[in-house]
C-alpha cells in the first residue's frame, strides 16, 4: 500500500471498527473489550517467559482495570487503543527491517543458496535445478479478461489453497502475466522462509497473526481488506481460509472475507466513487504433487470434525524438503496450472470485459439495485448481504470445481483407491487406511481397467465443462498414465503412495493415495461406484 | 407509505387467486396473462370464469397482457405459470426485472428437461436474487370462496418472507416463513405424484386406510429424495409437505388426484387432460422424480409405480399388487434399507 494511503487506511479502519462496536451500545462495548483482553491473555500466556511477555501481561492488566472502572467514553478510548494497536500491526509490515530479520532466521543452507543468486534468478535458471519453474507454470483461463477488469474497478483474486508454495506460484505467475502486486493477508509462519517472503512482498502481503483469536482482530483484518479495496488495491484472498487438508477441491468457503467485496462495493456506491465496481476472479491451482501432502492428510484424518490447529512444523518449514520438492517437480514432465476463471461481481453474476454484470441471457444488470429498496434508497441489510455473499460463494466454489485440472496422480490414486475399496467391501475407511485391508497389492490389469474407465468418465465431465484435463490425461492412454503417476509418486514423498513390483501395484502409503484421490471427489464419480 | 405494487404472472386458477389476495389487501396488482380476451373479461366483469366461475375479484387487480407493465416497479413479482412455461416467461420478464424486486415462484413443479427447481430456472433467466417459493395446501376454489387457508414461503432471504407476508397475508390467508427454500419447493412438487397414486386408489374403490397409507409412505419417500437434494426433513412435516399432501391426496378439487381417478377408470392421459382443462404438474414431476431417484439411488416405490403406470403401460391393478407385495420394513428408515427379517 502506498505510504500516503497507509495512514488513511489506519484511520478508516479504526473509525469503522470502533464505530461499529459503539453503535451497538455500552454492553457491546464492554463485551468487545473484555473478549479481546481475554483472548490476548490466552495467547500471551502460551509464549515463553521473557521481558516482552511480562510487559504485555502487565499492559493487559492495566487495560482490564481501565475497563472495570471506566465510563463509556473511557471505554471507547480503550477500544480505540486496542483497535489501533491491531491496525498498525497489520498495516505496518512493509518495513525492510522486518524482512531482513525474517531472512536472517532461516537455516544456513538455503540462505547460502539465496545469497548466491536473487530469488528471481533462482527461478529463471540456476544450476540447482530450479530453473525450469518458469516452463512448468502454466497460467491459463481468463487472463486477458481479468487484466481488462483492472482498468474498470478493483479485482479480488480468489485462489484455491493446497500448499504454502501457492504464494510463490501466485506471486511469480501474476507478476509474469503483468499484474501489479496484490494485497494479501499472509500468515506469520510464511514470513520465516525468505524465498516465500520475497514473493509475499511481491504480492504486497500484510501480516496476519492467526494466533490472535479475538473477534476484534478479525474485524480489523476484514475492515482493512474492505478499505483497501475501496482505495483501489487489488486483493488476493484464499476463500478456503486454510490449505485444503484432505486434498479436496475446497467446497466450504469462508464467507466473511469474501463478503468484503460486497462491503467495499456498498461503500463505493454510497460515496459515489467514480469506479465503484469490485470484481471477483476465482483461480485454481492444480499440482501433480503437493509439498505438504503427508502432513496435511495426517492432520485431516486426525482432526476431521474437530477444530484445526496451525501446523508449524510441516514440510514447508524445512528448506531441504522444499528444495527436494522443487527439484522433484522439475524432473517430472509436469505442469503446475494456475487457471483464472470467469470473473464475477460481488453477487455472483458473471461480468464481461467492460466490467458490466450480466444475467443468464446476457443482459446488463444494474447491480446497485440489489442494495436498494423499491423506493431507490440505498439500504444496509446484514441478513440480505450475507445471502448475497453466500450466492457469490456458491459461484466461486463451482468455479473451483470447473477449473480443477486433473493430473495423472489424481486419476491413478482415485482408481487405485476405488479398487482397494472393492477388494475390501464394507471396510471402515480408517481401518482401510491403517491396514490396507486384506490385499497388499492390486493386479496391474485391474488397475489398468479402472484407470481406463475413469479416464472415459473424466473426459465426459471435461466435455461438459465440469472440470479440466491436464494435457497428459487428455491425450495419453491408461498405461502411460499409470507409469507417469508411479514415477511422480516415487519422486518426492517419503514413501511412494503406489509402487509397481512385477505385474502388481503395491499401496505403500494409503493416506497419500487417499489425499490425491480426494481431488476428484465432488463430481459424482463416487456415486457411480455404488 | 404508498401501497406497494404486486405483479402476478400467470392467469390460471392459482395465479388469479394470489392476485386477488394481494388486491384484497389494497395493493395495486397487475395480473399478467397471455389471453387478451380473458384479460378484458377480468377488467370488465371482475371475473376469471374459466378457472374460478363467477367469483368476483378484488378491485385493485388489473389484468394485462403487457409483461413490462406488470413487472416494472412491482415490489413483489409472483410466477404462477406451468413449469414447462416458466423458462420462457422468466426469460421475457427478465428484461424488466431489477435487483431490488422480490420474486416468488408459486409453481409446484420441476423443469422437465433440466430437473431444476422453479427458482433455479428463474435465477438462470433473470437478475433476480431475492427469490422464494410459495407452497402449501391451497385449493384455489376454497381460497377464492373466502375460506381460511395458509401457505409457506420458503426463502433464504428474510426480506422475501417479510415482503410476501406484508403483501399477501390477510384475515383468511396466513403466511408462514421457512428458510429451507429447497425443501419447500421439492415438497410442493413431489407431493403431486403421490396425489396421483391416491386418486388412483380412490378410483379403484379403496377407502380411507389406503389413502392414509399412501399419504404417510408417500411422505417418507418424497422426504428421502428431498433430503438427498439438500432439503431439511422437517420442512416435509409442514404446510408444504404433510399439509399439501392431506389436501391433494383427498380432494376431488386437486387436479393431480383427478388424474389418478381418471387412470383408474381406464381413461388415457390425453382424455384426462382435456377434461381437466388445466395442467396437472404431477405427470411431468413423476418423470423428473423417477429420474432423480434413480440418479441419487433413493428408493421411491410409490413414485416408481406411478411412473410405470403413466409411461410404461402397466395397469392400475398391477401397480397396487406390486406395492402391496413388497417385503415388510421398519417404518423409520432413512435409506430404505431396513427390512423386517422373516422369522
Amino acid at each position: 500500500m502506498r505510504k500516503e494511503d497507509q495512514e488513511r487506511a489506519v484511520q478508516e479502519v479504526i473509525g469503522r471498527v470502533v464505530g461499529g462496536v459503539a453503535e451497538r451500545g455500552s454492553q457491546a462495548l464492554e463485551n468487545a473489550i473484555a473478549d479481546t483482553l481475554y483472548w490476548e491473555r490466552q495467547r500471551i500466556e502460551k509464549e515463553r517467559p521473557s521481558a516482552q511477555r511480562t510487559r504485555a501481561l502487565a499492559r493487559l492488566d492495566a487495560q482490564r482495570r481501565a475497563l472495570l472502572g471506566g465510563s463509556d467514553p473511557e471505554r471507547k478510548r480503550l477500544l480505540h487503543e486496542l483497535v489501533e494497536g491491531f491496525a498498525r500491526e497489520v498495516l505496518g509490515y512493509f518495513d525492510p527491517k522486518v524482512h531482513a530479520l525474517a531472512t536472517r532466521a532461516v537455516p544456513v543452507g538455503l540462505r547460502t543458496l539465496l545469497k548466491a543468486t536473487s530469488p528471481r534468478q533462482l527461478l529463471r535458471g540456476s544450476e540447482h535445478g530450479l530453473g525450469g519453474l518458469e516452463e512448468r507454470l502454466l497460467v491459463d483461463g481468463e487472463v486477458a479478461h481479468a487484466r481488462a477488469l483492472r482498468e474498470r474497478g478493483t479485482v479480488v483474486f480468489c485462489p484455491t489453497h493446497s500448499s504454502n508454495l501457492d504464494s510463490i506460484v501466485l506471486g511469480y505467475g501474476m507478476h509474469e502475466e503483468g499484474f501489479p502486486p496484490l494485497l494479501y493477508g499472509a500468515g506469520l509462519n510464511l514470513f520465516s522462509n525468505p524465498l516465500v517472503s520475497f514473493f509475499l512482498r511481491n504480492l504486497g502481503a500484510y501480516r496476519v497473526d492467526r494466533r490472535k483469536k479475538a473477534p476484534l482482530y478479525k474485524d480489523v483484518l476484514k475492515t482493512y481488506a474492505t478499505v483497501s479495496l475501496e482505495l483501489g488495491y487489488h486483493n488476493l484472498f484464499f476463500p478456503g481460509g486454510t490449505r485444503s487438508r484432505g486434498g479436496h477441491v475446497e467446497s466450504k468457503l469462508k464467507l466473511g472475507l469474501l463478503g468484503t467485496a460486497l462491503d467495499a462495493y456498498y461503500h463505493n456506491v454510497k460515496v459515489r466513487r467514480p469506479r465503484p465496481r469490485i470484481f471477483v476472479v476465482p483461480m485454481v491451482l492444480s499440482y501433480e504433487l503437493v509439498l505438504e501432502a503427508e502432513t496435511l492428510i495426517d492432520d485431516y484424518l486426525r482432526e476431521q470434525g474437530q477444530s484445526r490447529y496451525i501446523i508449524t512444523d510441516d514440510e514447508f518449514a524445512s528448506p531441504r524438503r522444499v528444495l527436494q520438492f522443487l527439484s522433484g517437480i522439475l524432473e517430472l514432465d509436469t505442469r503446475i496450472h494456475l487457471t483464472l476463471m470467469e470473473p464475477l461481481d460481488p453477487f455472483g453474476n458473471r461480468v464481461d470485459r467492460e466490467g458490466r454484470s450480466l444475467d443468464g441471457r446476457g443482459r446488463e444488470i444494474a447491480i446497485d439495485r440489489y442494495l436498494r429498496g423499491v423506493d431507490g434508497e440505498l439500504r444496509r441489510d446484514p441478513d440480505r448481504d450475507r445471502e448475497y455473499t453466500r450466492l457469490l460463494g456458491e459461484r466461486v466454489r463451482d468455479a473451483f470445481f470447473r477449473g480443477n485440472t486433473v493430473m495423472p496422480t489424481h486419476v491413478v490414486a482415485y482408481a487405485a483407491f476405488a479398487e482397494l475399496r472393492r477388494l475390501n467391501p464394507g471396510a471402515d475407511l480408517y481401518r482401510l487406511l491403517r491396514t490396507g485391508g486384506n490385499h497388499e497389492s492390486i493386479p496391474l490389469p485391474d488397475l489398468f481397467r479402472r484407470v481406463d474407465e475413469l479416464r472415459g468418465r473424466l473426459r465426459a465431465l471435461a466435455a461438459e465443462g465440469r472440470l479440466r484435463l491436464g494435457e497428459r490425461v487428455a491425450t495419453l492412454g491408461a498405461d502411460d498414465l499409470i507409469v507417469l503417476a508411479l514415477r511422480a509418486f516415487g519422486t518426492y514423498h517419503t514413501r511412494p503412495a503406489l509402487e509397481r513390483v512385477g505385474d502388481r501395484i503395491y499401496h505403500r502409503d494409503r493416506n497419500l493415495l487417499y489425499y490425491y484421490r480426494n481431488r476428484l471427489v465432488g463430481y459424482g464419480l463416487e456415486d457411480d461406484e455404488r | 407509505m404508498s401501497a406497494e405494487r404486486v405483479a402476478v404472472l400467470g392467469g390460471g386458477s392459482f395465479g388469479t387467486v394470489l392476485a386477488h389476495l394481494a388486491g384484497r389487501n389494497e395493493h395495486p396488482t397487475r395480473l399478467w396473462m397471455r389471453s387478451a380476451e380473458r384479460a378484458a373479461e377480468l377488467n370488465a366483469e371482475r371475473t376469471n370464469a374459466r378457472y374460478l366461475g363467477e367469483h368476483r375479484l378484488a378491485e385493485s387487480v388489473v389484468a394485462t397482457t403487457d409483461l413490462e407493465e406488470a413487472v416494472r416497479g412491482a415490489a413483489l413479482v409472483v410466477f404462477a405459470v406451468p413449469s414447462h412455461a416458466i423458462r420462457e416467461v422468466a426469460g421475457e420478464a427478465g428484461a424488466y426485472l431489477s435487483g431490488e424486486q422480490v420474486v416468488l415462484s408459486a409453481t409446484k413443479g420441476l423443469e422437465p428437461e433440466s430437473f431444476r427447481r422453479m427458482t433455479e430456472v428463474i435465477r438462470g433467466e433473470t437478475c433476480a436474487l431475492k427469490l422464494g417459493a410459495l407452497s402449501g395446501p391451497n385449493l384455489a376454489k376454497e381460497i377464492i370462496a373466502g375460506q381460511p387457508s395458509a401457505a409457506t414461503v420458503g426463502s433464504r432471504f428474510r426480506e422475501v418472507i417479510a415482503v410476501a407476508a406484508r403483501l399477501l397475508h390477510g384475515n383468511n390467508f396466513r403466511i408462514y416463513g421457512n428458510h429451507d427454500l429447497v425443501g419447500v419447493e421439492l415438497a410442493g412438487a413431489l407431493k403431486n405424484v403421490i396425489a396421483i397414486a391416491s386418486g388412483l386408489a380412490h378410483g379403484l374403490g379403496f377407502g380411507a386406510n389406503v389413502r392414509a397409507l399412501i399419504v404417510t409412505r408417500g411422505l417418507a419417500e418424497i422426504q428421502r429424495l428431498g433430503v438427498s437434494l439438500g432439503a431439511d426433513p422437517l420442512t416435509f412435516a409442514g404446510l408444504a409437505g404433510v399439509g399439501d399432501l392431506i389436501v391433494t391426496c383427498g380432494s376431488e378439487l386437486s387436479r393431480n388426484f383427478r388424474v389418478g381417478v381418471g387412470l383408474a377408470a381406464g381413461k388415457s392421459l390425453e382424455t384426462i387432460f382435456d377434461e381437466l382443462g388445466e395442467v396437472a404438474e404431477g405427470v411431468n414431476t413423476a418423470r423428473v422424480a423417477h429420474a432423480l431417484a434413480r440418479d441419487r439411488g433413493v428408493a421411491m416405490p410409490i413414485t416408481e409405480s406411478v411412473h410405470r403406470l403413466l409411461f410404461a403401460g402397466v395397469t392400475p391393478q398391477e401397480v397396487l399388487e406390486d406395492l402391496m407385495t413388497r417385503k415388510a420394513r421398519y417404518e423409520v428408515d432413512f435409506d430404505y434399507s431396513a427390512e423386517v427379517p422373516p422369522r
